[in-house]
């Protein structure tokens, strides 16, 4: 489903150039539920945006679901972005005066989907994270673990072939933190591919595999 | 979709920056606020002028007495007389009517009432060649004014002035500069003509006029009305034959009189407010453009907030088109808002003119109002490109990061 090979990333800099990524190679199949661990500036954040598709690798080839993503253009990019991945953030990234639904219906909007079809799909899988009753609520008026749930539904909407989180417990205590965990581990148990990035090894320790990152190069890649 | 998201979110963002959103469509507002006002009052006039000519007659000429100028130099003034007038009507070459006037202003008294007054000597095809209309009494006639009768038929306004009913005055006698008349008639009201109010007017035979009130045979004007299918130019040519004639102009000397064509001058005028509406146009559409500019800053000021929910957008699917669509709507949506207010308040203004003008008709400047909407939606798409395409243009895994 996923396989990188050999990606560099570098930023020019003006003068000087930093090397991000030197040369990661790894796959996921379907079905995994794989962490990606590391310190900060350790570049586990520039690949995630590479296999997010948010990015592109300065060399090397990264296949998504067998396409060349380092082939694609912005539209192309944006397509995929909008059908084959949904990504949670750490800090939510909920648009502050739309409510719940408008919300989760947001990628449809850019899907094309019909609006009724949009509301209803939206409010099915609200009810999935366990919100139905919190559909007509805004950002302000949830917990942080209700919007969570809601970034959750959101990247769920559009049924991904995989599920991306970049710190997904960062902004949580831990028994809203470990709830979370418990949904992924859930949608996994259903087929869901998942791949989270996260820095504390309690996390990473929770899903099946674990790669971790370090200088830009993979220190080790391991089943838990 | 796109659209329908694109203008909701125009909306939640304007709504959520009111007033930052108003000051910057001020510009816009005043822009269009102007252009409605000047257009709208600058018709009204244009239709003002237009009503003064129908009301004078299609095709009147004036002739008013000139100076008399010899080897370049001009010296005395030389009338026009009522013999002057007699010669064009004797003129059998163009079927005209010839109306000559004589004017100045008298005391006029009725009872413990008195004003001032222009009182005019004309004869009695004045008011038809002048398309008068009589509504009450009568008119006075050929042998009114042969026989020097002491009658008089009062403008429109000349009883309003007086304070005193139409009833009251019909068939009594009033004094004018000492001299007794019976008031005979009351003209219907015509409005003024621009230069001068034939509604504030007395009218007296000419024959009276010359022999009774002014005692002088110089008339201060003729008016002449040319028939249908003569141009106005062959009329002239007429006039100045016969004038030329009577006043014993040699060839290679000049007129003593002039000939006025009104619609000329009409026309002038209606030039003259044609090019003063273009010129505060103008300058409102200058305010306009310097309101776009506005706009564009605001909206790179948007833009820059708002990097974080365009790269949100850009990760959940929205392509660059998208993005670009969503901020040219916004900056589109935030003109036409200040377009319809200022289209509002500059309707209201000119209707506020209107109505403390008695000249100025209310006309609804439908074509402007929608010409302007219209405009400043297209001002909205102009300036907003530029900061849409730097906003469609953001690198989403950047944008994310953005603080």
């Amino acid at each position: 489903m996923i396989n990188v090979d050999s990606v560099h990333k570098s930023y020019d800099l003006g003068e000087t150039s930093v090397h991000a990524l030197r040369g990661v190679t790894f796959s996921i199949e379907k079905g995994e539920f794989v962490s990606i661990m590391g310190p900060s500036g350790s570049g586990k954040s520039t690949l995630m945006n590479i296999i997010g598709c948010l990015d592109t690798p300065s060399e090397g080839t990264y296949f998504l679901n067998q396409r060349n993503v380092g082939q694609l253009d912005e539209e192309q990019l944006a397509g995929i972005r909008n059908k084959e991945i949904g990504f949670i953030f750490q800090q939510f990234h909920l648009l502050p005066r739309s409510t719940a639904l408008e919300n989760v219906a947001l990628p449809l909007k850019y899907a094309s989907v019909q609006r009724t079809e949009q509301l209803s799909r939206a409010e099915e899988v609200l009810n999935k994270v366990g919100l139905s009753d919190r559909l007509s609520h805004k950002p302000t008026e949830l917990s942080g673990g209700e919007q969570q749930r809601v970034a959750i539904a959101r990247a769920l909407v559009n049924s991904p072939s995989i599920l991306f989180a970049d710190e997904p417990t960062g902004n949580l205590d831990s028994k809203t933190g470990s709830e979370v965990l418990e949904i992924f581990k859930e949608l996994n148990e259903k087929g869901q591919t998942i791949v989270v990035i996260t820095h504390e090894r309690d996390i990473a320790k929770q899903s099946h595999r674990t790669i971790t990152i370090k200088d830009g190069e993979i220190e080790s890649d391991s089943m838990n | 979709m796109i659209i329908e998201e694109s203008v909701n979110s125009a909306l939640d963002s304007i709504k959520t920056n009111l007033l930052r959103s108003l000051l910057t469509a001020l510009a816009i507002i005043i822009g269009t606020a102007a252009v409605i006002a000047m257009v709208g009052i600058g018709t009204g006039a244009q239709q003002a002028i237009e009503d003064s000519i129908s009301s004078l007659g299609a095709k009147t000429v004036s002739v008013f007495p000139g100076q008399k100028k010899k080897r370049g130099i001009r010296s005395s003034w030389v009338a026009l007389w009522l013999n002057d007038a007699e010669a064009l009507s004797k003129d059998s070459e163009i079927a005209w009517r010839i109306s000559p006037e004589m004017h100045g202003n008298k005391q006029v008294k009725f009872g413990d009432k008195n004003a001032n007054f222009s009182v005019n000597g004309v004869q009695p095809n004045f008011f038809s060649v002048n398309s008068f209309i009589l509504t009450k009494g009568k008119l006075f006639s050929e042998n009114d004014n042969f026989s020097r009768k002491r009658v008089a038929v009062l403008g429109n306004a000349v009883q309003e002035e007086l304070k005193i009913p139409e009833e009251m005055l019909l068939n009594k006698e009033i004094q004018i500069g000492g001299i007794s008349f019976k008031v005979i008639g009351f003209l219907g009201e015509k409005g003024s003509g621009g230069w001068e109010n034939t509604d504030e007017k007395i009218y007296i035979p000419m024959m009276t006029a010359s022999t009774r009130v002014y005692g002088r045979k110089w008339i201060n004007t003729v008016r002449i009305q040319i028939p249908e299918g003569t141009s106005i130019n062959k009329a002239m040519m007429s006039i100045e034959r016969v004038l030329r004639r009577e006043h014993d102009i040699g060839p290679g000397e000049d007129n003593d009189f002039r000939i006025i064509d009104w619609s000329q001058i009409q026309q002038i005028q209606k030039d003259a407010t044609a090019i003063f509406t273009t010129l505060i146009a103008g300058i409102a559409g200058i305010s306009l453009l310097v309101g776009g500019i506005g706009v564009m800053n605001i909206m790179l000021v948007s833009v820059t907030e708002r990097t974080k929910e365009i790269g949100l957008r850009k990760a959940l699917g929205a392509t660059p088109r998208a993005i670009l669509f969503q901020f040219i709507i916004e900056a589109i949506i935030l003109c036409m808002i200040g377009g319809i207010i200022g289209a509002l308040l500059g309707t209201f203004l000119y209707f506020l003119a209107a109505s403390f003008s008695e000249q100025l008709p209310f006309v609804l400047p439908i074509l402007a109002i929608f010409g302007s909407i219209t405009f400043s939606a297209c001002v909205g798409l102009f300036f907003g490109i530029w900061p849409a395409k730097r906003a469609a243009r953001l690198d989403p895994a950047v944008a994310l990061q953005y603080e």
